[in-house]
């Protein structure tokens, strides 16, 4: 039953991200991409990675993709001028690149397929085990991320800054 | 017991007095010349006293004193001194008429501004010429034959200003350089056959050890090659040509080095390393009919010169050529007895010839001196001596040892006799032409080139002459011979040759006489040779030849190799690189395009090259 | 039967369609929001491996990896904004000053 669940999620996720990159409008590939970290979130709870998963609910598709829309929405794009498509002429070279990409990956997995047949362990990743593990294991990390997190509000509140004493207003673009 | 350090002061006073002149002292004419004389005395004393020590017992001693200089595994070269009987005799020739010509350059030299360079340069040839009197090995020989021959680039060029004197310099020395070529190859060929590996040596004594050893035909060429140093610091054809140019440098520079020493060194690196010919019959007949025939052919070539330096220059190549021959016949000791008379009356006639250039303000054409036995009583006399010696007339010592030499070639080999003869002939016919219509009769209205009144030299310049006659004179009776030949018993003379000699001789000089006896503006030879006199006057035609080939084929070569050069090393090949550099960076340059989307396409291109490396797939 | 493979080889196509995006998209937006892709595709593989090998490691990665993205994409799009304010466009081809 559980392998039905994975193909039609599996199969969503695809669709989501294909939409990402093609999609013209702005609003369609942020919107895509929420569409595809719900199916990803469905994949870890499938893999009873439970944490994880409503982690990446909250802070992904709540809080960063929020941001981004709200990034679209300022910029008051103009969406035609967006996808002018110019004749580009390595982009052959992309899309070659692309597919080596794929056939080097299916390459390398061709081998650790026959590897391993192996069977999903028993654990299970709750907020009690995951939480032991990182307040007590990897305590040190988990400070420095925090850490981390400060030094990015002051990039951004610094580029802002620069931007807000020289600019134009967003309103007058 | 031969004391070293008396061999060591008389090798490096000399370079001392050099030295010190040529740091403190070119400002002052006296102090210069007289340290340079205080030099070549002080290396003449000890010559003497060494000399002495040598012959104390017989059989005499000998010393070989050496310091290593360059020693690897393969090649040791050392810097010594080799005192033999052979070696003592020469150092007292060199150092005794290069003291004679020394106090007679202070003389001659008074009136010249820079004569404190030319004592310097003076030393360093001395210095230079000692040097390879007392070498004992062939390469310490070589470095001081290269700087005799620095030493006569730098005396011949002393007037540098007048373009003649520089020219005759550079041909010296270019000619020199020429055979020095073939002297090298000849060494290191000799060095390479005696032996293998750290056994190879370039010491006298060394190599007279293993000569036996060594494939004759390989000696032979080895021997050829030697021989090549000779031909040319020794003047014979065909690079003779140097010589008779180098008469433009002062009076001095001519006795001491194109009559006495410089060109005699040939003649001593046979005597040295005759170990090395013996063997070889091949080598040592090329060089007995390279000598005959320089003799016959410079005497012809005198005949008809104007120049009283350049007729005493050509006289030199004729006696040049006599000792060359002598050492092809095997006669190294009775070639080196007439390199030692030689040098006294060549000195002595050149030094006279000095003296009268001198007393005449620098007039060399013969047809304009005249009736100066009057004039200049004790430089004609003392010149007399040195002509009748030079003709081998006897009992002055140019008859024992030409004669030396004319019966050796009488007794082996007629063909050379008869050359050696008829160039003694020439030689007395020419000698007496120079002296009568120098120093015969009475003198022209117009006389020498500023009609002052000619008188005779000071007495600095004199007193060298005198000394240099008396030598002339009684160097038969003083026992040259006994001294060289200590190692076999001297001939008893030959008294057929003796007698065919005397009497070619004075022939000579009779004919002489009833050309040139009476006083003529012209030569009169001229009217009755006709188009062998233009040959005469051209010499052989030698300089032509030798200019067309430098013109012609030799800066064709040049030029070719230049544009070779030009062309194909440094535009293709140098420039072939350089280009690639510029252009390879023109085209990588293309990368930096300024795009992130191109950059980020670069990373992953590498990215999937890096793996598919790791997967083993490429 | 789902096996590891088949959650790898989903995260593989989630890969490539993320650096397709990457290259050849117009605007740096979707170029920010391909890279979301990779992340995402990366943090699942890291997920499978976790639970197919009875470690709680691969989680705790993909706990610190979000907490990343976040502050990066924060960033990105602040770097957007002052880009849209000097060139009036978010054209990735505009930045190209620092060519040769």
């Amino acid at each position: 039953m559980s392998h039905y669940f994975f193909y039609i999620i599996a199969s969503i996720l695809i669709l989501a991200s294909i939409a990402v990159v093609t999609a013209r409008n702005p609003l369609y590939n942020v919107l895509s991409l929420v569409v595809a970290i719900f199916s990803l979130s469905c994949l870890f709870v499938l893999l009873e990675a439970f944490f994880v998963g409503m982690i990446l609910l909250l802070v992904y598709a709540g809080a960063v993709l929020v941001f981004f829309l709200f990034v679209v929405m300022c910029l008051n794009l103009n969406v035609a001028s967006l996808n002018v498509t110019q004749k580009d002429r390595f982009r052959w070279l992309e899309i070659a690149a692309g597919f080596l990409f794929l056939s080097s990956f299916a390459l390398a997995l061709k081998s650790c397929l026959q590897a391993q047949s192996m069977h999903p362990s028993s654990i299970r990743g709750t907020v009690e085990i995951i939480g032991q593990i990182l307040f007590t294991d990897y305590l040190l990390p988990f400070e420095l991320t925090s850490f981390l997190l400060l030094i990015a509000i002051f990039g951004i509140v610094s580029l802002a800054q620069g931007a807000l004493s020289t600019g134009k207003d967003l309103k007058n673009t | 017991m031969v004391n070293p350090q008396l061999v060591w002061i008389a090798f490096f006073a000399p370079l001392v007095a050099c030295i010190l002149i040529t740091f403190f002292l070119l400002k002052s004419k006296l102090l210069s010349s007289l340290t340079a004389i205080a030099g070549i005395l002080t290396s003449f004393v000890c010559s003497c006293l060494v000399f002495t020590q040598i012959f104390q017992s017989n059989p005499p001693n000998e010393l070989q004193q050496s310091l290593s200089w360059i020693h690897f595994d393969a090649l040791t070269i050392n810097f010594g001194f080799l005192m033999n009987p052979l070696a003592i005799m020469m150092l007292l020739v060199v150092t005794g008429v290069g003291s004679a010509i020394f106090i007679y350059s202070r003389g001659y030299m008074e009136e010249d501004p820079s004569s404190p360079r030319f004592f310097a340069y003076l030393s360093l040839f001395a210095f230079s010429m000692i040097g390879i009197v007392l070498s004992n090995n062939f390469i310490q020989l070589f470095m001081f034959w290269e700087l005799v021959g620095l030493s006569s680039y730098l005396l011949i060029g002393f007037w540098y200003a007048k373009p003649s004197a520089a020219d005759a310099g550079v041909k010296a020395f270019i000619v020199n350089r020429l055979s020095d070529f073939g002297f090298l190859c000849g060494i290191i060929l000799l060095w390479s056959l005696s032996g293998v590996g750290a056994n190879r040596s370039f010491q006298f004594t060394d190599l007279a050890a293993v000569i036996p050893g060594i494939d004759p035909h390989l000696l032979t060429i080895t021997a050829l090659l030697l021989f090549c140093g000779v031909i040319g610091k020794s003047a014979q054809i065909p690079l003779h040509v140097w010589l008779i140019d180098a008469m433009e440098g002062p009076t001095p520079v001519s006795a001491l080095i194109h009559a006495a020493t410089m060109v005699a060194a040939g003649i001593y690196l046979l005597a040295r390393t005759f170990f090395v010919f013996e063997p070889s019959m091949t080598a040592l007949t090329f060089i007995a009919y390279t000598g005959a025939i320089t003799a016959l052919m410079a005497a012809i070539l005198a005949v008809a010169e104007n120049d009283i330096k350049r007729i005493l220059a050509y006289s030199t190549l004729s006696q040049l050529g006599l000792m060359v021959m002598a050492l092809g016949l095997k006669g190294p000791m009775q070639g080196m007895y007439h390199l030692t008379t030689h040098a006294f009356f060549k000195a002595l006639l050149f030094l006279g010839a000095g003296s009268v250039i001198y007393g005449l303000h620098h007039e060399q054409n013969i047809w304009k001196m005249g009736g100066l036995l009057k004039k200049m009583p004790i430089t004609a006399i003392t010149f007399l001596v040195g002509t009748l010696a030079l003709c081998g007339i006897p009992p002055l010592s140019g008859f024992w040892s030409k004669d030396g030499i004319l019966a050796l070639a009488y007794e082996n080999n007629t063909v050379l006799y008869v050359i050696a003869a008829a160039a003694s002939g020439l030689t007395a016919f020419y000698m007496g032409r120079l002296f009568f219509v120098v120093f015969w009769g009475n003198a022209p209205v117009a006389h020498g080139k500023n009609h002052h009144e000619t008188h005779e030299s000071p007495a600095v310049m004199t007193l060298p002459l005198i000394f240099l006659a008396i030598l002339s004179a009684i160097g038969g009776y003083i026992g040259i011979p006994h001294y060289l030949f200590s190692q076999q018993e001297p001939e008893a003379l030959n008294m057929t040759v003796a007698a065919i000699s005397s009497i070619i001789a004075v022939l000579g000089l009779v004919f002489a006489f009833m050309l040139y006896g009476k006083r003529n503006t012209q030569d009169p030879l001229i009217a009755k040779l006709g188009g062998f006199y233009t040959a005469l006057q051209n010499k052989f035609y030698f300089d032509a030849v030798y200019t067309w080939y430098v013109d012609q084929v030799q800066q064709r070569v040049a030029i070719f190799l230049s544009q070779f050069e030009k062309e194909i090393i440094v535009r293709l090949c140098i420039g072939g690189i350089t280009n690639l550099a510029r252009n390879g960076g023109k085209t990588l340059r293309y990368l930096q395009s300024g795009l992130v989307q191109f950059y980020a396409l670069i990373f992953i291109l590498g990215a999937v090259i890096l793996f598919l490396f790791l997967s083993k797939t490429l | 039967m789902i096996t590891l493979g088949s959650y790898l080889i989903l995260s593989g196509i989630i890969f490539s369609i993320g650096l397709l995006g990457v290259m050849t998209s117009r605007s740096t937006l979707k170029i920010l929001l391909s890279l979301e892709l990779l992340l995402a595709a990366s943090n699942l593989s890291f997920v499978a491996f976790s639970k197919f090998n009875g470690d709680y490691t691969g989680q705790l990665i993909v706990f610190f990896v979000i907490l990343v993205a976040a502050a990066e994409v924060a960033i990105g799009l602040a770097i957007i904004v002052v880009m849209y304010r000097h060139l009036s466009t978010i054209q990735a081809d505009e930045l190209r000053t620092m060519k040769w």
